[in-house]
């Protein structure tokens, strides 16, 4: 399109310059001073070719179109296409924003409509009651008023739990960096209450995020709990240590501060991916609730 | 029994990868590796072994797949459950 345009200048130029000079018209080179080519609008009189010669010098750019306008003989000629030429540019970039904005209002609304669905999948409705790490009892009504994202897991776990926890971690760190936002509690619920006691827990936990807090309790309640998050775990047999893996869903979930599951991040998310989502939700969340 | 802590948790996991490497170079020749073997073994717990064991299989198998040359095996009884 730029070249286009270019032409569309110089040929308005060179027939202004063609009426200030008869010479030119006529093809006479008489009172014409000697410039060396590639300067200057006027061409050699035997040029007969209509369009430049490629040895013309550079336009002045598009972006000074007042210096254009002002500058030499024919100035008339090129207002009204440089008028022309803003005018549709003015229009374009109007259509572009209208475009831009459009877009970012269905985004919201898509978000929007995904996060009903997420509550309408009532996930966490149910109360808990277990024990932190610190042997406190905790219970959901606890953590109301508070952003929070939780990790099922067990201590005994060879990879995923603490590879996830990292990610969980390094999410809440990632979030705290931003002193608007409201910290975000992480919380590290255990699957296998048989051997993660509350000791356990305080171990496991201290190689995380310092706020990481981990909950247990008894079998019934640690099952009522994972249940309520439809969380799903399994035990495997025991080798002659008596050790065994637990299998379990590998998820993390986001909780916003009314108790509600919001959101859910599986192992594919980065920390950086889980930290802006939670951003976004915390932003629009207090866009609707408001 | 109480949980690995976070340095034998990496202690473990890089003696993993040091058998791991070692299969690889040696295109899963475990004869050559077994020096590397018995201190992965030593490093980790038994349950973990195992589990790791069979996560390198079932990583291989999604190689194999992934390049069209799986060959299923010759009994079922003899292909690992997967967690």
């Amino acid at each position: 399109m730029l070249p286009t345009l270019r032409l569309l200048l110089l040929r308005l130029r060179l027939r202004g310059a063609a009426r200030a000079c008869p010479a030119l018209r006529q093809g006479s080179t008489a009172s014409a001073p000697q410039r060396p080519p590639g300067v200057g609008p006027r061409r050699p009189a035997s040029h007969t070719c209509p369009w430049p010669s490629p040895r013309l010098p550079a336009l002045e750019p598009l972006t000074s179109p007042a210096r254009a306008l002002s500058g030499e003989a024919g100035a008339k000629d090129k207002t009204p296409v440089m008028m022309r030429l803003l005018v549709v540019l003015m229009l374009g970039v109007s259509g572009l924003v209208v475009l831009l904005s459009l877009y970012q209002e269905k985004e919201l609304k898509r978000w929007q409509q995904r996060v009903e669905q997420l509550r309408h999948m009532v996930v966490g409705q149910g109360d808990f009651q277990l024990v932190d790490h610190t042997g406190q009892p905790r219970c959901k009504a606890d953590f109301t008023g508070q952003w929070v994202l939780l990790y099922f897991g067990f201590t005994h776990c060879p990879d995923i739990c603490p590879e996830e926890l990292e990610k969980l971690s390094g999410a809440v760190h990632l979030l705290e960096k931003d002193p608007s936002l409201p910290p975000v509690q992480p919380v590290f619920v255990t699957v296998d209450p048989k051997r993660d006691d509350p000791a356990a827990m305080a171990r496991y936990v201290r190689d995380f995020h310092p706020r990481l807090l981990g909950l247990t309790g008894s079998p019934e309640h640690v099952q009522e709990a994972a249940k309520t998050y439809r969380v799903y775990a399994s035990a495997g047999a025991p080798d002659e240590d008596g050790d065994y893996i637990v299998d379990h869903t590998v998820l993390i979930y986001l909780l916003a501060p009314d108790g509600l599951f919001l959101d859910f991040y599986t192992r594919g998310k980065s920390e950086a991916q889980i930290a802006h989502s939670v951003r976004r939700h915390m932003l629009t969340y207090r866009c609707i609730n408001q | 029994m109480s949980a690995p802590s976070m340095e034998e948790r990496q202690a473990c996991w890089g003696a993993r990868d040091q058998y791991w490497k070692c299969l690889d170079k040696h295109a899963e020749d475990t004869a050559e590796c077994r020096q590397i073997r018995l201190t992965f073994e030593a490093r980790c717990p038994q349950q973990w072994v195992k589990y790791f064991d069979k996560r390198r299989d079932y990583l291989k198998y999604k190689e194999q797949l992934q390049e069209g040359q799986y060959q299923p095996p010759k009994k079922t009884e003899e292909t690992a459950t997967h967690t």
